[in-house]
C-alpha cells in the first residue's frame, strides 16, 4: 500500500510551481512537417531568446570563418541559411529545455539530472541514425530530453521524500519506479506523461515518456523502444557523471524492434554516443536560476 | 608502441592526434568532410572540423602505461561496469550480450 496516492489533477495543479513549459518546443514540433512555416517559427523562437540567438550566431560565425562569407554574421536568418534548419532546431530545442530544467531551483536536486537527460537525448538521436526504422530525430531528441521530467516534478513536490526515494533505490538495488510507487502511489514515467499531455506535446512523445521503463506495454512503438534503450545505454556507458547510473532491465522485444544486436559491431555506436554526449553537455549546460 | 582507441569531443582534439577510425562529417544532410583512418590531424583540419560542426572523433592514442597500470585500469573499469550492472539477470541473453559489449568497450 502506497504511503500516498498522487492523482493527475494534483500533478497538473502542482506543475504551476515549475517554470512555464517553453512553448517554442511544441511550436517547433508542430511545424516539423511544414518547411515554410517551420523556418518562420524557428526564427521567431531564436530571435526572442538572447541565449539561443548567441549560440546560433556563434555557430554561424564559426562556419563563416571558412571564408565564404565576408564579415560577421549578426542576423538570425543569415545564420539559419548558413548552418541549416536541423542544426538551429537542435540548438533551440536543447537550449529551451535546458533553461526550463535549470529554472527549477530545488535544494538537493542532483546537478547531474540535466546531464543525464542530455545523454539520453543524444543516445536517442544516435540510435535513430543507427537503425533503419524511420524516426524523426527531433522527436527522438525531445523524448530523450524529457523522459525523466516526472522526476523533476517529484523534486519540486517533496524534495526530502524524493531524495529518500533515490537513496533507497541506490542502496537497496531496487528500481526508482518501484520506490516511487511505494511512496507516492505513482511513478515518474506516469507523472511525466501527465505533464507532457498537459503541455500538449505530440502523443508519440507522451507515450515514450510513459513507457520508457516498460516498453513491452507499447509493442511496436519505435519511439518508446528507442527511449527505453537510450536510457539503458546512457546508464550502461556511465554517461552524465552520475554515481547512481544503474542498469536494471533491458527489453529484448525493444532491441528486436530496433534491430539492435549487441555484438562487437555495436562498439562504434557506444563511442559515438560517448563522444557526442560529452560534446553536448559542454555546449548545453543547464542554466541555473538566478 | 601499444595504442588504444578513444572517442573524444571535438573540443578535446589536438593537432597531431591520429584518427583511429574514418571520420565523416555530415553537414546539412550531405557528407561534407571526410578523413581516413590513420590520418594525423593538422591545425587546418581542426579548423575545418569546427567549421563543419564535427562533434566527436575516434583517435588512436599512444598507450604508454606499464602492463601493471593497464591491468589496474582494466580492473577499475570492470569494477565500475559490474557496479552499474549489479543485480541484473545475466541469464537473459540480451542483457548478457549488452554487459559483455560494455565490458569489452570499457576494457579496450
Amino acid at each position: 500500500m502506497a504511503a500516498m496516492t498522487i492523482s493527475r489533477e494534483e500533478v497538473i495543479l502542482h506543475s504551476t510551481k515549475l517554470p512555464s513549459f517553453p512553448r517554442f518546443v511544441t511550436d517547433i514540433l508542430a511545424a516539423l512537417d511544414d518547411p515554410e512555416g517551420s523556418i518562420t517559427v524557428l526564427a521567431n523562437c531564436v530571435i526572442r531568446d538572447p541565449v539561443i540567438t548567441a549560440r546560433v550566431l556563434s555557430m554561424a560565425n564559426i562556419a563563416s570563418a571558412r571564408g565564404r562569407y565576408a564579415g560577421e554574421i549578426s542576423d538570425v536568418y543569415t545564420a539559419i541559411s548558413l548552418i541549416g534548419m536541423g542544426q538551429v532546431r537542435q540548438i533551440t530545442l536543447v537550449s529551451c529545455l535546458g533553461a526550463f530544467v535549470g529554472g527549477v531551483a530545488v535544494q538537493g536536486m542532483p546537478t547531474t539530472f540535466w546531464k543525464h537527460c542530455v545523454a539520453v537525448g543524444v543516445c536517442c538521436e544516435e540510435v535513430a541514425l543507427h537503425i533503419s526504422a524511420p524516426v524523426s530525430s527531433d522527436a527522438a531528441l525531445v523524448a530523450g530530453l524529457l523522459h525523466d521530467i516526472g522526476q523533476l516534478w517529484f523534486y519540486t513536490f517533496n524534495p526530502e521524500l524524493y531524495k529518500k526515494c533515490w537513496h533507497q533505490a541506490l542502496t537497496q538495488a531496487v528500481s526508482i519506479e518501484e520506490v516511487e510507487q511505494d511512496y507516492f502511489g505513482v511513478n515518474h514515467s506516469t507523472v511525466g506523461a501527465w505533464l507532457a499531455e498537459h503541455w500538449t506535446l505530440p502523443t508519440g512523445i507522451v507515450a515514450a515518456i510513459r513507457g520508457h521503463h516498460v516498453p513491452d506495454s507499447a509493442p511496436g512503438d519505435t519511439l518508446v523502444a528507442m527511449v527505453h534503450v537510450a536510457e539503458v545505454l546512457a546508464n550502461a556507458l556511465d554517461l552524465g557523471g552520475r554515481d547512481e547510473n544503474r542498469v536494471t532491465y533491458i527489453s529484448t522485444a525493444a532491441c528486436e524492434l530496433l534491430e539492435l544486436t549487441w555484438d562487437e559491431k555495436i562498439r562504434p555506436l557506444f563511442g559515438r554516443i560517448e563522444g557526442r554526449s560529452r560534446h553536448a553537455n559542454g555546449f548545453f549546460p543547464a542554466e541555473p536560476k538566478h | 608502441m601499444r595504442t588504444r582507441l578513444s572517442y573524444i569531443p571535438i573540443s578535446d582534439a589536438q593537432e597531431g592526434m591520429v584518427l583511429g577510425a574514418p571520420l565523416s562529417v555530415v553537414y546539412r544532410g550531405m557528407l561534407s568532410l571526410t578523413f581516413p583512418d590513420g590520418h594525423a590531424l593538422t591545425e587546418e583540419n581542426l579548423h575545418q572540423l569546427s567549421a563543419h560542426f564535427a562533434e566527436f572523433m575516434c583517435i588512436e592514442l599512444p598507450d604508454e602505461r606499464s602492463d601493471e597500470q593497464v591491468a589496474v585500469d582494466a580492473a577499475a573499469s570492470a569494477n565500475r561496469v559490474m557496479e552499474i550492472f549489479n543485480g541484473v539477470d545475466l541469464s537473459n541473453p540480451t542483457m548478457a550480450s549488452l554487459f559483455d559489449q560494455v565490458l569489452l568497450y570499457r576494457s579496450a
